[in-house]
């Protein structure tokens, strides 16, 4: 401002719609908001609960709301999650519901374009596309993909409409690129999924041990938590265990960096010395532990059609003890990259009696070719010094996304799994059929494809038809170029259903616009399995509708108007109270809708009216039911797995040709594709684009400095893109890491589609990839 | 000037009650081998300082500084300031000396008030940007001009946590300026006890424009 303002001039122009920016340079430090106002505001705000949009740990907001607009957030004082407090992707969430590009109105590709029309008519071709590709191809050329973001209710109806009236199993979501690993992990060690224990662990553990998990920027506010736990008690320590140095390493009490894919023998060897030291609590290994080893050597899943089924055998404990002799600290140093002293101290945290320890995990251990392997062989560490289900005592797996639990795990909304049990087994058959009123012939036993081998057979031709929701394939999908490709192909037909253009928008023949958040009813399930139900707290714009409402809509098109009988104003409700019949036991117990209604997030087992915080201890637990202090009900000798799982290299590591790691994940501002945080101005600001980070050696030996652009180089692809030296976190020498939330540098067209042969979960963690200055 | 040189011995006693501990220049975390201290704005800082304060130094309230003050010693938004108070003749402005003040902050009997704590202790040669001002005497006239500081608050909606309005680069200790005895009233915060500030609070530069997304073109 360089009019110099005069008192006189200064109060005419006070009148002006420019008074306050005045004001604001004419007293410095005084604050004033530069936010357009809302007309006719009366300036009054109604405050109304919901779990936050964004990641797995489901921190309460409380969304401020002003006439028919949401104009302010706070965090929900009431939600034990976050005690009030929110990450700068909470506060701002509201932003994303008014970005200027919000798909608004149908759209239908004619000749090539895509053009308007009104969403009844796009629902109508939808229906007849779905009718004739079934008559053509049959059932299972008709496919779902949903997501960890989907609310329980869309979860819900996709899988009774594909599975139970349409009668294939044709249902996945993207919670298969995040948990597939951590739901195969509990089921294999424990036999039921989801964390024994709760975020209570973090204010009474002494210890924390991220594994490959930056918690400071994915799960801020339970960081936040633990950085309080520490200050306030003194007595408590955090390691980082990971392959890059990040917000969580600077944090940390010790930083430790592995070789990427060595967790695994690290893991190995922290359980070698627990027996070396005779740090296992025996008492209650002899009670509740057995051992297993199941199949070796068991591929990468690269090739279509790839099949995998392990094959569980028991093994004593000496055994056992005979499998980690090839896991010694001296050993194991070779191959990770860890000291020796570094695995004897993890070690010694574990075994020492005193401590409390938790361990914290996400896409680190779940993105992984060995991905359940890592996951039993951290149980293994817990369950030997009997570090478990107890407050503080917590192999803890944390989820990335809202509603990965809540809707893909306990909705079952994977292509073997039914909401209560799998497809495969005939009890769970007939308990869908029942509750759902189809006849049990109608659920097919026999699974079909997972989500890579779903869009390889979209690109095949096994699959000519593709309804995606709440979700952004053709930027997450490893290897993307062929998937894109297949979605290209003729007599494809793709349906989205999604909140603004991305591009998976771009590759549709119909677009649908969807209810985004707070402008529907629905319901969350977080990591600490609490589910979180929110209201419609404002409407959604033009003739955009829940995600749910347009398989209602399309189901009844198909004629199934008697399995989705309800109306628009209690929709929700009927739905959770149907689907709550799956979960009718003291191991599942969902909470009834009222209660849902009136609290900030409620924990399953719900029983009696009371919540859960750690299952299989019989302090806590009501299904404890053996009379010991500890029952792990969910296998049937009543015991919880250690398992003998080898170190197993990656399924590409860097080599001559191919010579740094390539690494991918996120940031704190940006949550997933962007779609939605791109288009909030503070996020989008502090981090505009994407970039890939560099060890400064390396830049050095490849003579680049910050920003220049870099060529990465693989198998696959290649893409260019702007160096980032010591910027937000920096890989070791060797490696390089790139945040995949951008557009305009799709990191994974040259990623790697090899997954865990046991949950089919590809690695995006781990593939060989070679820079050139571009 | 006796009453000057005997400022540095006084000050500590001011906090002495307040059990300070920990160097402010150490590093926390056991870094792995070969990977820089200083990357992510030297974010490190905020987690060892938050460490190393205790909870009541982070809440206490003076109000003698005001951003008023605070940029009567600066030529322009993010200038070094100049030094306030009188300083003893012989004084090197190395490190030590200043920093058993702003190091950790304070109360200073002599100057009744608390000693700022710098966010950048680690850069040693204090005089290379701080100097006194010995006359008010200008040798001649000038039109020097600079644009308004930045407004503080401007959250992006009603109560969200305001973003950093400020370059990083030198002043990446949020903890150090916005929380204690020695914060300028207007910008220290209340909640110093929550520790990673960026959780909340991510930088949008007031003098850089405000870039808006928009998709790349086909
Ligand atoms: S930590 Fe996750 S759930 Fe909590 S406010 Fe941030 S993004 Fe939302």
């Amino acid at each position: 401002m360089t009019v110099k303002l005069d008192r006189r001039s200064f109060i005419k122009s006070a009148a002006a719609t420019s008074a306050v920016a005045t004001a604001a340079s004419l007293f410095p430090g005084i604050s004033f908001a530069d936010w357009k106002k809302q007309t006719g505001s009366n300036g009054m705000i109604t405050w109304k609960k919901a779990p936050c949009r964004f990641c797995g740990t489901g921190c309460g907001v409380l969304v401020g709301v002003s006439g028919d607009r949401a104009v302010a957030v706070k965090g929900d004082p009431k939600c034990s999650v976050n005690k009030g407090l929110c990450c700068v992707k909470g506060y701002h969430s509201v932003q994303a519901l008014y970005g200027k590009d919000r798909l608004t109105r149908a759209q239908v590709r004619k000749n090539g374009k895509m053009v308007e029309v009104p969403v009844s008519e796009a629902l109508d071709l939808i229906a007849a596309k779905m009718k004739e590709t079934i008559k053509k191809h049959g059932k299972d050329s008709v496919a779902i993909y949903g997501s960890g973001q989907w609310t329980i209710p869309d979860g819900y109806v996709a899988s009774k409409l594909f599975k139970g009236c349409i009668g294939t199993n044709n249902v996945e979501a993207n919670a298969r690129l995040c948990m597939a690993s951590a739901v195969t992990g509990f089921l294999t060690s424990f036999g039921l999924d989801e964390p024994m224990g709760c975020y209570e662990d973090i204010e009474n553990a002494n210890v924390f041990v991220t594994w490959g998990n930056n918690m400071a920027e994915m799960h801020p506010v339970l960081f936040s938590r633990m950085l309080a736990a520490r200050k306030r008690k003194k007595d408590v320590i955090l390691i980082d265990f990971a392959t890059r140095t990040t917000r969580t390493s600077q944090a940390a009490d010790k930083s430790i960096l592995f070789r990427p894919q060595t967790d695994l023998a690290v893991a190995n060897a922290i359980c070698h010395e627990i027996i070396r030291n005779n740090w296992v609590n025996w008492d209650f290994v002899n009670k509740h532990v057995s051992f297993h080893k199941g199949k070796t050597n068991i591929g990468y899943g690269l090739e279509d059609h790839f099949a995998f089924k392990d094959k569980a055998e028991n093994m004593t404990f000496e055994e056992y003890k005979e499998f980690l002799r090839e896991y010694t600290p001296e050993k194991v140093e070779k191959i990770s990259g860890v000291p020796a002293k570094d695995i004897r101290y993890l070690a010694s945290l574990y075994g020492d009696p005193k401590k409390k320890v938790t361990s914290f995990w996400c896409m680190g251990m779940n993105q992984h070719t060995r991905g359940t392997w890592i996951n039993n062989l951290v149980y293994n560490i817990h369950l030997l010094v009997g570090k478990i289900s107890t407050p503080g005592n917590s192999p803890f797996s944390l989820t990335g996304q809202p509603s990965a639990c809540g809707t893909v795990r306990e909705v079952g909304t994977l292509t073997h799994k039914l909401p209560h049990g799998v497809v495969m087994k005939e009890e769970a058959r007939k308990m869908a059929a029942e509750i759902w009123d189809v006849p049990v012939s109608n659920i097919d036993p026999k699974p079909t494809y997972h989500t890579v081998e779903m869009f390889r057979a979209l690109d095949r031709g096994d699959i000519r038809f593709m309804w995606i929701q709440v979700t952004n394939p053709m930027v997450t999908m490893p290897k993307l170029k062929r998937y894109r490709n297949g979605a290209l192909k003729e007599d494809r037909f793709i349906v989205v259903s999604d909140v603004y253009p991305t591009p998976t928008t771009d590759v549709a023949d119909v677009i649908l616009p969807a209810a985004m958040w707070v402008e529907q009813e629905g319901m969350f399930g977080n990591s600490e399995r609490r589910t979180q139900h929110f209201e419609q707290i404002v409407p959604p714009p033009g003739e955009a509708m829940s995600d749910t409402w347009q398989i209602i809509e399309v189901a009844r098109r198909l004629g199934f108007e008697k399995q989705f009988p309800w109306g628009k104003d209690e929709y929700i409700g009927k739905i959770w109270e149907e689907y709550r019949r799956f979960h009718a036991s003291p191991k599942h117990n969902m909470a009834p809708y009222e209660v849902l209604k009136k609290r900030s997030g409620v924990q399953w087992p719900f029983v009696n009216g009371r919540e859960t915080r750690w299952r299989y201890n019989a302090k806590y637990d009501p299904a404890v039911s053996n009379g010991e202090e500890f029952h792990f009900y969910g296998k049937k000798d009543n015991r919880a797995w250690i398992w003998a799982r080898p170190y197993e290299p990656a399924a590409e590591s860097p080599d001559q040709e191919y010579n740094f790691w390539l690494n991918t994940g996120r940031v704190i501002e940006h949550w997933h594709t962007g779609s939605m945080t791109r288009r909030v101005p503070i996020l989008h600001n502090a981090v505009p684009s994407s970039y890939v980070e560099i060890n400064p050696e390396d830049a050095a030996e490849l003579g680049v400095v910050n920003g220049e652009m870099v060529k990465i180089i693989s198998r696959r692809g290649e893409i260019v893109m702007p160096a980032s030296i010591n910027g937000r976190g920096v890989p070791p020498r060797g490696m390089v890491f790139v945040p995949f939330f951008d557009e305009k540098y799709l990191i994974n067209e040259v990623t790697l589609d090899a997954f865990c042969p046991i949950s089919k979960q590809p690695d995006y963690k781990k593939c060989a990839v070679r820079l050139e200055k571009a | 000037m006796k009453k000057t040189d005997t400022l540095m011995g006084r000050l500590g006693l001011g906090i002495a009650s307040l059990c300070l501990a920990g160097a402010m220049t150490a590093g926390f975390a056991v870094a792995a081998p070969g990977i820089p201290h200083d990357f992510d704005s030297k974010g490190e800082k905020i987690f060892n300082r938050y460490n190393e304060t205790p909870l009541p130094a982070m809440t206490g309230t003076d109000g003698k500084r005001t951003l008023n003050t605070f940029y009567e010693l600066r030529q322009y938004p993010g200038s070094p300031p100049r030094i306030p108070h009188k300083i003893p003749t012989s004084f090197s402005g190395e490190i030590f000396e200043c920093i058993s003040c702003h190091g950790r902050g304070g109360y200073v009997a002599e100057l009744d008030a608390y000693a700022p704590v710098t966010p950048h202790p680690e850069n040693e040669a204090c005089f290379q940007c701080h100097v006194p001002r010995l006359t008010e005497k200008l040798f001649v006239e000038n039109d020097w001009q600079s644009i308004e500081p930045p407004v503080i608050g401007r959250p992006q909606l009603g109560g969200s946590p305001p973003p950093i309005p400020h370059s990083l680069q030198l002043r990446e200790d949020c903890i150090a300026c916005h929380t204690g005895n020695g914060a300028v009233a207007e910008i220290r915060v209340e909640h110093g006890s929550r520790g990673n500030c960026r959780q909340c609070h991510v930088p949008m530069v007031a003098t850089k424009p405000v870039k808006e997304f928009t998709r790349p073109s086909k």
